[in-house]
């Protein structure tokens, strides 16, 4: 600023006043055309940054939904009778841990959504595991309506799980390529947007885990 | 995508230009999630029948069946039977045609996707899902969805009745889908039938009364009313508002196109 003002002195004062007059405009004009540069990319990061922050909320849904299923499915078990309740401990520890892993939208970064991914996922082989297991030792159980219902919730649940993840999976790839994409990764780092981390299709999270069983 | 094998200073940089490319596709996002995602092209049919299980008559009676109920309702079903899901979960098949067509409208999402998976030789595995628009979740819930499949679908399905398992659905469906959205639908057909109305008044009254003006000035005589006709037309076409027409008889053909409806992955799914 006082370089400016100098400059603006001077002008008055000089007496090559057009000559320095035209480069202190060019100047001007670089600074201003930069400034409003970064303004922009840094609107459309903040657009991209919003969308994946909807995403991961959607995505932490269907997650809660599938946890708040999980008692439901313990409560209609544990009536039946001679019922190992130790078939459904794995189930209730890994949601335990699922439920504990709460990662801050504003800080996706690849390791934190490795490790809500791990958590999720060895809930769901747990869930598959003890389902399965449900079905071939106590099948008058596994026929009941009530059962049968809370099979087809998840399995809905785990639809919803795909789905929510596949769209934020695009969102962060939107995301991943604005920041990354020449001239933009000269400012993204600056304004402090950093990768944000994929769902990565680890074994089975590919398709939604079947809890369907046929009869 | 080929390399060229000369000589020339670009042999270097065109190598390293492919070796980019092939690194850069590799490693890009669809196939790090390894996603064999298959879907049918979209289609400008409410019925598509890719297994030809279905007589044409009985193809165009439930396309018939759920234009009309598009009409009324304005919530789009889209029945899609197909011979291979490709080794892909027919709900994310399911899933996917009702997003990337775009079923129901984009305001309610009040879009519906059966999807049947046909009995064939190279794959004898039937199965069948309903996928409901995020607007029809709450009409639809998975629990219903599965209920409907395992107590009106499959049993006809299991006989190769693909007509009736459709129809039968069909018949608990669009009840329950019309519920939801008949209000909303009501008021905007309201407001749209009596602009028709309206026009068609000022139609009737005014081409007749403009034919008989034109007569009775050639015809000449010196009527009172000869000069002073176009401020009758007016007076008369304002003051009909409320004939009787309309109907809504509009547009009985195809149906109008997809919405632009979003699904979240509700739904259920069976096998026969």
């Amino acid at each position: 600023m006082v370089f400016v003002y100098l400059c603006i002195c001077n002008l008055y004062t000089s007496f090559i006043m057009k000559k320095s007059l035209v480069i202190l405009l060019g100047v001007i004009g670089v600074v201003v055309l930069l400034f409003l540069w970064g303004v922009s990319v840094n609107n459309r990061l903040v657009t991209h940054d919003e969308a994946v922050s909807k995403a991961w909320s959607q995505v932490e849904n269907v997650y809660q939904r599938r946890a708040d299923l999980i008692p439901q499915l313990v409560n209609t078990v544990k009536g039946a009778a001679n019922f190992e309740k130790s078939t459904f401990t794995e189930v209730v520890e890994a949601r335990a841990k699922a439920t504990s892993v709460n990662i801050d939208a504003n800080n996706l970064s690849e390791q934190n959504v490795a490790a809500f991914q791990k958590a999720q996922d060895n809930l769901t082989s747990a869930l598959g595991r003890a389902l399965t297991v449900t079905v071939e030792r106590y099948p008058e159980l596994a026929a009941t309506q009530a059962f049968r219902d809370l099979q087809t919730q998840l399995e809905g649940t785990e639809n919803r799980i795909a789905v929510e993840r596949r769209n934020f999976n695009e969102a962060v790839n939107a995301y991943n390529t604005t920041i990354r994409r020449f001239p933009t990764s000269l400012l993204a780092g600056m304004l402090g947007f950093d990768k944000k981390g994929y769902f990565t299709a680890s074994e089975g999270a590919d398709k939604p885990v079947q809890v369907e069983f046929d009869f | 995508m080929h390399c060229r094998k000369t000589v020339s200073i670009w042999h270097i940089p065109s190598r390293m230009f492919c070796l980019w490319l092939a690194v850069a596709f590799f490693m890009s996002p669809a196939w790090l999630w390894g996603q064999a995602e298959w879907t049918p092209p979209k289609s400008d049919r409410l019925v598509n029948d890719y297994s030809h299980v279905l007589s044409d008559g009985q193809r165009s009676q439930l396309e018939q069946r759920l234009v009309d109920f598009n009409d009324s309702t304005s919530n789009q079903i889209v029945v899609v039977i197909t011979p291979t899901l490709h080794h892909d979960d027919i709900n994310a098949v399911g899933q996917r045609i009702g997003q990337q067509w775009g079923v129901g409208q984009s305001e309610w999402n009040n879009g519906l996707v059966i999807i049947i998976k046909s009995k064939t030789e190279d794959e004898p595995d039937g199965e069948v899902a309903i996928a409901t628009g995020y607007g029809l979740e709450g009409a639809l819930p998975d629990i219903f969805c599965r209920r409907i499949i395992d107590d009106e679908m499959i049993p006809h399905l299991a006989e190769g009745d693909y007509y009736e398992a459709i129809d039968a659905a069909l018949d608990v469906i669009l009840p329950v889908a019309a519920g939801e959205y008949s209000y909303s639908q009501y008021v905007k057909d309201g407001r749209r039938s009596a602009l028709i109305t309206l026009l068609i008044a000022l139609l009737l009254i005014g081409v007749p009364l403009f034919f008989f003006i034109r007569y009775a000035r050639k015809h000449g005589g010196d009527h009172w009313f000869t000069g002073t006709g176009g401020p009758f037309i007016g007076g008369f076409g304002g003051g009909t508002g409320h004939g009787g027409f309309g109907g809504g008889s509009f547009g009985g053909g195809g149906f109008g196109g997809f919405g632009g409806g979003s699904f979240g992955g509700g739904g259920a799914s069976g096998r026969f």
